[in-house]
């Protein structure tokens, strides 16, 4: 009955609901879209300042490419940018799915006071804490090396405390309880259930964490100062230069860098869609 | 033998599983900690500790500092009106976005995404050309609509706006799609069960996606207070950076801000170190009083 | 939740008794070893924006290559924000990881109370002596009260008023009246007459808010006294309320699309900068405007508004000091060195003898075919040799937003600069 009436008077409404979300989504996604659009018209020009503003694409584009390749290693510092950001992103997704899981799906003595104090680890400004972190990656032979950019964020609060609350709900304890009569013990549980069930907050962590690591300028700077070791963003940060002028080049490279990102959050992005389709989700 | 054991003991298990971020923290977290306690508890400067204090950074910062309490309140500010604001506009917005029949989703998603991977630089750039004094779009759209060219830079309330107006356009991509990967893994069984008993579209979100995304919520507010408390970049470049303490009447200056001042420009870690353990206390406070409210709405949350 | 901060409280306060232990076992003792020049160095120099590029032209000339055959350089840029939060982080630190680092003269202040950097003044550097032919306020600049030298000038921006002559006349002022200026109030004058021809003066009070506390690079405290004397620095704070009180200004933010082509298109006719700008002007800035000249500030006031040095890092191995130091010298005392980074990037020698070089009294075709880097390096003798305190960083900062509350009418000058002075007194405590 009710069914009836709502499909019946509700056509035209519909319609127009319709309608005012694409509308509404349209022009959020407007607004946000187009200081995007608009890095990529920068690229393009040769000086970036203008009045009014640059709102189409210029002619410098070869210039700019020209400029960007003779300033900086280009190709070696997106290889070093992308090499540290899908390690520590492969790391991160294994080791806080792992602490998540734990987190919310067992029972064990301290639970709740070990999770209170890993959430409280993040109340810490981070801010300060590069100058001791430093001498003692110094201490350890790590500077210069990616290791300090991978390794103590493999395992990080943000990712465990995220996993937590997504596996809360996907992973129902039957699924784990058949799995675990059917002999499989709490390690195999994880590739036959968990990973599989953790997939859209694998999405999520996985795409914050290569923006993270993509974007660290302070911590990649004073780690991997080397222009022949570094990442993208530092090997950006020299072509900053307010004398000479040379914005193309600089703007080029930051839309450049931009690309992969986008690349990889499609990328993950996809991976939730499917396996919502494909009803893996529980449900 | 022993070892096959401890893999797949249930009580064991979680121990494991959870050891790798209390290793790493052992390792890499604990001596940072220590070292910034200590400091804390020092005049030092570029030269190392030069007096002994005591607790007076701290006691100096409460009572006598004329930013500190400025810098808190600014920075309640902007968590009120640049964080928390997120997630009135994010939720819907993934509600909007989780719609099988929709069509661009994909793209809208994208879409909401890109600003918080487009880099601090080319974001301030853009924001200092869209609110600019004499030429900017914002103020070309107020002149539009009959009023006056706002300085967004130069005056307080203005420039505060304009901030919060930032980490918004920042982070409510961040904060959407958060949402719409706890909104999928709410069963659609459910919906469909509320429509049968005649629930409306406003009802079924009340009464299910709400209470169901409970966690993702909390778990969103939380990024939110820590992220908010900690805010730095925003501020830091759209008002000058430690030229200017946070521009006009230390409008933009959050306790962030003034850490990194204190520590960087000013070369006083002993006192920007006294800065981040008040700032800590005042995050654990607000994470705990966001915990018992949510627990309060909901009990699986934390 | 009590018992983890408990736990942690005295996990921390263990830590930090290990910590102290391990503080300080600095390097700054050990005795350098001589430059040897049979032997090969690699030397690494941390640097910011385009010196890299002014360096590397140094370093490939025939004449340092024919007296140090033997050393190889490396370089690590970054933008200048992220160069000198690097150079903090690892100083303070307590580390090293260049041989040589940058930095600019803001950025001094940091290390005038001592640490991090070494003493250059000391034997076996003697940097007073080498440095005795350098502008002397830029040495003063670098110079702690107990006569420690942090860094060695390279380079300096003595500050200088440009013009657009086409736009002045235009507008029926003779330049000689801006060249003659004997006052701020002259010029106010002058922009007055600007004004009323249509012609808007300067692109924003900012831009001449420090001149005149000569650049503001140091100065900020006499006898621990912070902004004195006094009607200096009302005096700064008037001159940027009579320059927007008399809408002579047009209100562009530095470095946004209308202050950048303003100084193209015709929209501002003067502005007050360091020789660096010149060279922005005449290769992206303006590169088709003739018409640019310059001249002195109002009654050959002199300010510098900006410059680099160069340090070693307290950490840096002995054998590397040694030759760090000869790079050092080499970037600073040679003229070849001064004048190759001069003709690069426009950056202006600290080096006096370079001077009198027929380059500096050559006749520059973009500033009207005028002998203009004459007036550089009379406005660079005249810099009075400012104190620099290690405070100064948090002065400039409240005095930063002291200005722009004047310029915006918020504050009163009187109420701005007892507003700023009680915050400086209070937050130095």
């Amino acid at each position: 009955m009710n069914k009836v009436q709502s499909k019946g008077s509700g056509r035209p409404g519909t319609f127009l609901l319709g309608l005012g979300r694409y509308g509404g989504l349209g022009i959020f996604a407007f607004l946000f879209v187009f200081p995007f659009y608009y890095v990529f018209v920068l690229a393009t020009h040769r000086v970036p300042f203008a009045n009014p503003p640059h709102l189409f694409f210029g002619p410098s584009v070869a210039e700019n490419f020209d400029a960007l390749f003779r300033q900086i290693p280009f190709l070696q510092s997106f290889g070093n940018s992308l090499g540290i950001a899908v390690l520590a992103t492969a790391s991160v997704i294994f080791f806080c799915t792992l602490g998540g899981f734990a987190f919310a799906k067992y029972d064990f003595k301290g639970k709740e006071a070990l999770l209170v104090f890993v959430v409280m680890t993040m109340a810490i400004p981070p801010f300060l804490n590069i100058i001791p972190f430093f001498r003692m990656m110094v201490a350890f032979g790590w500077y210069q090396t990616w290791l300090p950019l991978i390794v103590p964020g493999m395992a990080n609060a943000f990712g465990i405390f995220l996993m937590k609350q997504f596996l809360e709900e996907s992973i129902p304890g039957e699924l784990m309880d058949a799995a675990r009569i059917d002999g499989l013990n709490e390690f195999q549980l994880l590739p036959a259930v968990v990973f599989p069930l953790a997939k859209p907050g694998i999405a999520i962590l996985g795409t914050l964490t290569f923006v993270g690591s993509w974007n660290n300028f302070l911590g990649a700077l004073v780690m991997l100062p080397d222009p022949r070791n570094s990442t993208l963003p530092v090997s950006l940060s020299s072509l900053f230069v307010r004398s000479d002028g040379n914005y193309g080049g600089l703007m080029l490279g930051t839309a450049l860098s931009i690309l992969p990102l986008v690349v990889i959050f499609i990328f993950f992005s996809k991976k939730i869609i499917a396996n919502l389709a494909a009803g893996a989700v529980k449900g | 033998m022993t070892k096959i054991n401890l893999l797949s003991d249930k009580r064991l298990a979680p121990y494991v599983f959870i050891s790798p971020f209390f290793i790493l923290f052992l390792v890499f977290g604990l001596y940072p900690i220590g070292f910034s306690i200590y400091l804390s508890l020092w005049r030092w400067t570029m030269r190392g500790p030069v007096e002994f204090m005591g607790i007076s950074n701290y006691v100096n910062l409460l009572t006598s500092d004329p930013f500190f309490w400025r810098a808190i309140t600014n920075t309640l500010w902007l968590l009120v009106f640049g964080s928390f604001t997120q997630h009135f506009v994010a939720i819907p917005l993934a509600i909007g976005l989780n719609d099988k029949v929709l069509k661009g989703k994909e793209f809208f998603k994208t879409a909401f995404f890109v600003p918080y991977i487009t880099s601090t630089v080319s974001a301030t750039l853009i924001f200092s050309q869209l609110f600019d004094n004499n030429f900017g779009w914002i103020n070309y759209l107020v002149n539009f609509f009959g009023g006056e060219n706002i300085s967004w830079f130069t005056a307080e309330w203005p420039a505060k706006v304009m901030i919060a107006t930032l980490i918004n356009w920042r982070f409510i991509g961040w904060n959407t799609i958060i949402y719409l990967a706890g909104l999928q893994s709410i069963p659609d069984t459910l919906y469909e069960a509320a429509y049968i008993d005649g629930a409306t579209k406003w009802q079924t979100h009340t009464r299910i996606t709400v209470p169901l995304l409970m966690p993702i919520i909390f778990f969103g507010v939380t990024m939110s207070i820590i992220g908010g408390m900690q805010l730095f970049d925003e501020p830091y470049v759209l008002m000058g950076g430690y030229q200017t303490m946070g521009g006009i009447a230390n409008t933009g200056l959050t306790s962030a801000y003034y850490l990194m001042f204190t520590g960087w420009s000013a070369t006083r870690f002993g006192k920007a170190s006294a800065i981040a353990w008040i700032l800590f206390f005042f995050i654990l406070l607000m994470t705990m009083v966001n915990r018992k409210i949510t627990k309060s709405l909901d009990k699986r949350s934390l | 939740m009590k018992r983890i901060l408990v736990f942690l409280l005295v996990l921390g306060a263990a830590l930090a008794t290990l910590v102290s232990c391990g503080q300080q076992a600095g390097a700054a003792g050990d005795s350098i070893a001589a430059y040897d020049p049979a032997q090969s160095y690699t030397v690494s120099i941390g640097l910011y924006g385009d010196l890299e590029a002014a360096y590397k032209e140094v370093f490939a000339s025939a004449d340092f290559k024919a007296k140090f055959p033997n050393i190889t350089i490396e370089y690590q840029t970054s933008d200048f924000g992220g160069h000198h939060n690097r150079l903090t982080t690892v100083l303070a630190a307590n580390e090293a990881t260049n041989d040589i680092e940058a930095l600019e003269v803001g950025y001094i202040a940091q290390f005038v109370a001592g640490g991090g950097l070494s003493n250059l003044a000391a034997a076996p550097f003697n940097g007073v002596s080498v440095g005795s032919g350098l502008v002397s306020f830029a040495m003063a600049n670098a110079t702690t009260t107990e006569g420690a030298l942090v860094a060695m000038p390279v380079d300096i921006a003595p500050a200088v008023m440009f013009y657009r002559e086409d736009l002045v006349r235009a507008a029926g002022v003779d330049p000689r009246e801006i060249e003659n200026a004997r006052n701020w109030d002259d010029i106010l004058a002058i922009s007055e007459r600007l004004k009323a021809a249509g012609q808007i003066a300067f692109p924003h009070p900012n831009d001449v808010a420090m001149v005149p506390l000569s650049g503001g690079k140091g100065g900020w405290f006499v006898n621990n006294q912070p902004l004195e004397p006094k009607a200096k620095f009302m005096g700064a704070l008037e001159l940027v309320k009579e320059i927007r009180d008399r809408g002579v200004d047009a209100d562009y933010g530095a470095w946004s699309g209308p202050w950048v082509e303003g100084f193209a298109n015709g929209d501002v006719a003067l502005m007050v900068n360091g020789a660096w700008f010149g060279g922005a002007l005449r290769t992206w800035m303006a590169p088709d405007i003739t018409d640019w000249r310059i001249t002195y500030l109002p009654g050959k006031a002199p300010a510098a508004l900006g410059g680099t040095y160069l340090g070693i890092p307290e950490q840096v191995p002995a054998d590397k000091k040694a030759v760090a130091w000869e790079i050092i010298k080499y970037l600073t005392t040679s003229e070849n060195a001064q004048l190759t980074v001069f003709r690069t990037i426009d950056a202006y020698p600290a080096l006096v003898s370079t001077y009198t070089n027929p380059v500096m009294n050559e006749n520059v075709p973009y500033f009207g075919n005028k002998p203009v880097r004459q007036i550089f390096a009379d406005v660079a003798q005249s810099m009075p040799n400012e104190q620099v305190s290690e405070y100064d960083a948090t002065a400039l900062a409240i005095w930063g937003n002291a200005v722009t509350g004047v310029i915006t009418g918020e504050l009163g000058v009187e109420e701005a600069y007892n507003e700023a002075r009680s915050q400086i007194i209070a937050t130095i405590q």
